[in-house]
């Protein structure tokens, strides 16, 4: 078969077309999932960014005798159904802890309630077209606003959405990722030096290692059973505790730990191990003296991973019962708590509007956090891995 | 009284194992001061100490409490922290008789310091078995009250009228009851597919793009896009399917004239696909970096083009890497939760049409164990037996998975000798 | 390193051992389980509770009734819930086991009504359905010329030609939802009773694609009703009182779901909420007997008391004062008090 150099050219031509295009098509793919990347930052920001806004509103509140029996009394009436109920509640203890406020009058600026915050950002809201018409005035006149939201940071869960805050979750999320660190660390790097440098090639070995494979791909809400079965119902460990949510997402933490920090072992040269053995060292000795601090940062760097996944987990913590409803911050290990995966779905299933908003937001703090967490694991990967 | 008890009682045992490794320290040091060549060095004589006191009282408290509970007995703290103390105090007499020039204090130590490395590892087996037993022993109720072979062939998900039972009349309810879990995996394995049709295409395309094409630049600053995605948790990605996708879909599908359900199987599908694209671009990254160079050098010098390189050269040899990474990634997908228990519906559903809602097997698991019924029910019992299939399919990929990429590797170990 | 991870190991089963010492001694902090429907009344009142006395902050866990009788019925141990919330009565069963565990005397308190309202965006005209109508459009089988068929409506113009020519698609509660219990008890059970065909022997809402399974307390609902404007949803009525300008109920039986209807038992798919409450802890949790004061007061369960405000509709004046009475005198149900209803 013949072929003249013209054919062989245009041929070339061809094949070369289908390389660029090839390389188009995968350029193409990589580009989509940053698209789809920038659509979701894109959503949630458009979304959640004014829940770190707070409508307020400055009125007179009278301190009378009266109002500290009925606070609603405490402002005028036009007002009344738009201050949050929360500020009411208070009057009473405030009198109580400040005398002087008795028979005075003072002109203070005081959280709204939801739908007038709804309306100042310009969602849906239920407000009465007079109600609007008293807001517009007011903003008008300098007297309603919307300022930064410090409420959402320092409050636990509310009933009322203006009240909403994220403070009890946060506690929550940060002691379960102490217990949870605190078991899965040791016992995973354990593990892992166990496999890597100690164990002998037999049947036993295989089998943990294929288990812990395994594991980590079993579904998170099967290790949510597994809470709920040994964990609460036989060692009695209280239900909706941190210590449960730790326990538990230590366990699914744990295979991710492991593997890494396998990983990270394996990397270490074995001229180092030869080094060590050749001076006499045991084998403990050459993994604590010398293996280990090596592989430090790559066992970190693994971890931080692992954290930051089980800091996003929600599935099991929902069948352990870490979804309570959570007013004050409470700091203890065996009462009840909520982390911030869960005050999100709680949130995003309440009737009320305004709770999306307070979702997104909750979504937005928990994302800045695992992406800062992530960062500091690449920084830490990027700057002390060795690489031999 | 008792919460200061166990801080107090753990202050008090730190102080003794220190106490013990001192004694072990000193008193080896004065040996060895004396002229007498140890066989170990006085630090290692006192971490002996320390473990044969310190380390055997919690290892037996632990066992005795272990025991208590599988006994079902109460446990009488006291008499633990009693007996701890004096297994601490009797292991500190005994191991300072061996604190002598001829005892291998190393090599103890290494012994139980193996010990515990092997029993640390021993936890991801009883991690495993503990899914199991808290899976099967429910289950088994299940089974007891519902066929097994029902359960797995039934196209009837009707868990039935629970309201007769609080009317007293669960006799005829029970009858009722249908509990063949196939459209609830049809519409788990619906959603999957969705899934892989977005990730692997995406994932793997991105993971040719890196590996083959990209100059260093472009990879160091995808990186961290692919990083960030896969570190969003799940829920948040639910909250974005339920709120933005299933609206978007169905807009989409009625500009062509097809009718969506607001809980459409797509949409959670599609996120889904997203949450996977970097789980799978990462594993398929790996694989085709595993491909050996010499197999590209060798088919350029052939003088093919890149194109048909990666396609007749590259790929086929990445195979069963990349069908291994899929197949991870598919049990990964199955047993995901939260996005569907925002996103997709809770009607069992028996359909190819991914517009029609759709539920699926974890979103029965957590709603039933969430639910308003009474926890003896079988209803409630289904969510174990639901667990447990699960699990038996992710096992089952996950090892065929293993297997595959066992192979794979193997296979250009051998090639690079 | 050695120390590290002795000291980690050491601090791991410590925690562990821990565990069990802590759960039998933390007291005075009242737990509360159960139903997602009551869910948020009692959060309101915990989070009052918390607002306005000097107690520790109640826990609440959304349950379900189920899981939160189960919880409450474990026994009578500190680290059991003392109060589980309901929007069902307790079973016989449910009542047996929590006798045999120890937990003997169970207060329940009634706190009010939760009307199920069949409503649409409010984009539409507002519709009146009967009963009858709805067990035609969402019944498994429906009666036709003396015979049970499967459902053949599609439409609510098919079933009557007074009605819209709209397609039947109606978002309602799952199998697992008490919501869904009750709404086949008083509607479509209690429509069937009158059909010559069935002779009381209703069983299911159908499964052919016209009723979708939606979760139940979830405000995609609302959305989604917004955006489908065919399609109705089963939920509380205090999705209505959250949601008033988006939503439209439906009036059944010519009731419209007001307060005053769902109370006085005219609107006729109501039913009621309780909360039950574990007699034993009444001396050992302090909290206990000021929370349940605060649940029964006016302030909270009254017409114009703060929960009506959130959807909860009051029971009639007397019923509440002798509600009261009962509940905070703490006195406990028999089993033949759960046996009748």
């Amino acid at each position: 078969m013949a072929q003249s150099f013209d054919d062989i050219t245009k041929q070339l031509g061809k094949r070369h077309r289908r390389t660029r295009r090839l390389k188009l098509t995968c350029m193409a793919a990589m580009v989509l999932s940053a698209v789809f990347l920038v659509v979701f930052l894109g959503d949630m920001v458009n979304r959640g960014w004014s829940a770190f806004q707070q409508g307020r509103m400055q009125i007179e509140v009278s301190y009378t005798e009266q109002s500290q029996q009925m606070p609603l009394t405490a402002v005028d009436e036009q007002y009344r159904q738009l201050v949050s109920r929360g500020f009411f509640r208070q009057i009473p203890q405030r009198m109580e802890a400040d005398p002087e406020l008795l028979g005075t009058t003072r002109t203070q600026w005081v959280i709204a309630r939801s739908s007038v915050d709804q309306y100042l950002k310009g969602r849906e809201n239920s407000l009465s077209e007079q109600q609007r018409q008293l807001i517009d005035r007011m903003v008008e006149q300098g007297n309603a606003k919307l300022a930064f939201n410090t409420t959402f940071f320092t409050t636990g869960d509310s009933r009322m959405a203006e009240l909403a805050g994220i403070l009890s979750a946060a506690l929550g999320t940060l002691l379960t990722i102490i217990v949870t660190m605190a078991i899965c660390f040791p016992i995973g790097v354990m593990t892992a030096v166990y496999l890597e440098e100690f164990a002998p090639d037999n049947r036993f070995t295989r089998l943990i290692e294929v288990n812990i494979n395994n594991l980590a791909a079993v579904p998170s809400i099967l290790f949510g059973l597994l809470g709920l079965a040994i964990f609460i119902s036989f060692f009695g460990v209280p239900r909706s505790s941190p210590l449960v949510g730790g326990l538990t997402l230590s366990l699914m933490t744990l295979p991710m730990i492991i593997i890494s920090t396998r990983a990270a072992l394996r990397s270490v040269p074995d001229s180092i191990r030869h080094a060590a053995f050749g001076v006499g060292c045991t084998r403990w000795q050459v993994v604590s003296d010398h293996v280990l601090p090596v592989s430090i940062p790559g066992i970190l760097t693994g971890s931080i991973i692992g954290l930051a996944q089980a800091m996003g987990e929600t599935a099991p913590l929902i069948i352990v019962g870490m979804v309570a409803f959570m007013p004050d911050p409470s700091f203890s290990l065996t009462q009840a708590a909520t982390v911030l995966p869960a005050q999100v779905y709680s949130w995003a299933s309440l009737p009320n509007q305004a709770f999306q908003e307070k979702t997104a937001g909750g979504i937005l703090v928990l994302l800045a956090v695992l992406i800062t967490l992530n960062a500091a694991a690449v920084l830490l990967r990027n700057r002390f891995e060795r690489r031999w | 009284m008792l919460d200061y008890l166990l801080p107090a009682f753990i202050v008090l045992m730190a102080g003794l194992g220190t106490i013990a490794f001192w004694m072990g320290r000193q008193r080896a040091a004065r040996v060895r001061a004396e002229g007498t060549a140890m066989r170990s060095q006085p630090g290692q004589y006192g971490w002996f100490m320390s473990l044969a006191s310190v380390g055997a009282a919690t290892a037996i408290i632990f066992l005795c409490w272990l025991a208590l509970l599988i006994t079902g007995s109460p446990v009488p703290l006291y008499s633990l922290y009693f007996i701890g103390l004096a297994v601490a105090l009797l292991g500190m007499g005994l191991a300072l008789r061996y604190v002598r020039p001829d005892f291998h204090a190393r090599s103890a130590i290494e012994g139980v310091i193996r010990f515990m490395l092997a029993g640390a590892a021993l936890i991801s087996i009883l991690t495993t078995l503990g899914i199991l037993v808290s899976v099967i022993s429910e289950a088994i109720r299940f089974f007891s009250m519902y066929s097994f072979w029902d359960f797995i062939t039934g196209t009837q998900w009707n868990p039935g009228a629970s309201f007769l039972e609080a009317a007293g009349r669960s006799s005829s309810a029970s009858s009722q009851a249908q509990f063949g879990s196939l459209p609830l995996f049809a519409g788990t394995f619906m959603i999957t597919l969705i899934a892989m049709l977005v990730a692997i295409p995406v994932g793997l395309g991105s993971a040719i793009y890196m590996v083959e094409f990209a100059p260093r630049g472009v990879r160091q600053a995808f990186k961290p896009v692919l990083e960030i995605l896969a570190g969003i948790p799940t829920v948040v990605y639910g909250f974005f399917a339920a709120i933005t996708v299933s609206p978007l879909i169905v807009d989409i599908a009625g500009f062509f004239g097809l009718e969506a359900s607001y809980t459409n199987a797509l949409s959670p599908g599609i996120v889904m696909g997203i949450m996977i694209i970097p789980f799978i671009s990462s594993l398929s990254d790996d694989v085709l970096h595993s491909v050996p160079n010499s197999l590209r050098q060798g088919a350029l010098a052939l003088g093919i083009t890149k194109g048909e390189m990666i396609r007749n050269v590259v790929l086929p040899s990445a195979t069963p890497g990349i069908i291994s990474a899929s197949l991870l990634a598919v049990s990964r997908a199955l047993g995901e939760t939260m996005i569907v228990v925002m996103a997709a519906g809770m009607s069992p559903n028996l359909t190819a049409n991914p517009l029609e809602t759709m539920t699926t097997v974890t979103v029965s698991i957590v709603s039933s164990l969430t639910g308003d019924l009474s926890f003896g029910s079988a209803h409630t019992l289904s969510a174990f037996a639901l667990g447990l299939v699960l699990f038996a399919v992710t096992l089952l990929l996950n090892l065929v998975s293993v297997f595959m990429i066992n192979h794979f590797r193997e296979k250009y170990r051998l090639n690079t000798i | 390193m050695k120390k590290t991870i002795g000291t980690a190991a050491v601090l791991a089963s410590a925690v562990m051992a821990s565990s069990a010492v802590q759960a039998s001694s933390n007291s005075s902090q009242l737990r509360i389980v159960g139903s997602s429907t009551v869910y948020p009344f009692a959060s309101y009142v915990v989070e009052e509770f918390a607002a306005t006395t000097q107690y520790p902050t109640p826990v609440l866990e959304s349950t379900g009734s189920g899981g939160g009788i189960k919880l409450f019925c474990a026994g009578t141990g500190m680290d059991t819930p003392s109060i589980t919330n309901a929007s069902r009565r307790m079973k016989v069963e449910e009542f047996e086991r929590c006798q045999s565990n120890g937990v003997n005397e169970i207060t329940e308190a009634t706190i009010g009504y939760d009307g199920i309202v069949f409503a649409e965006s409010s984009v539409n005209e507002p519709i009146n359905l009967t009963r009858e109508q709805l067990f035609l459009a969402l019944a498994a089988q429906v009666p036709q010329d003396g015979e049970l068929v499967a459902n053949p409506y599609q439409s609510w113009s098919d079933i009557d030609s007074s009605l819209p020519d709209r397609e039947i698609e109606v978002y309602g509660p799952p199998t697992t939802s008490g919501t869904r219990d009750a709404f086949e008890e008083l509607v479509m059970a209690a429509a069937s009773e009158e059909m010559s065909a069935y002779g009381g022997e209703y069983t299911d809402i159908r499964s052919d694609g016209p009723y979708i399974d939606a979760g139940e307390n979830d405000n995609l609902i609302v959305q989604r009703l917004q955006e489908n404007q065919n399609a109705f949803g089963i939920f509380g009525y205090s999705f209505l009182e959250e949601n008033p300008n988006a939503l439209t109920a439906a009036t059944i039986n010519g009731e419209a779901p007001t307060p005053e209807a769902i109370s006085s038992g005219d609107y006729p798919v109501s039913r009621s909420l309780f909360f039950y409450v574990k007699d034993a802890h009444v001396d050992s949790v302090d909290a206990l007997r000021p929370y349940v004061e605060l649940f029964m007061s006016d302030q909270m369960i009254a017409p114009n008391g703060y929960l009506s405000t959130i959807g909860l509709i009051p029971l009639p004046e007397s019923l509440r004062q002798q509600e009261r009475e009962e509940v905070t005198s703490f006195t406990p149900i028999e089993l033949s008090d759960l046996q009748e209803g």
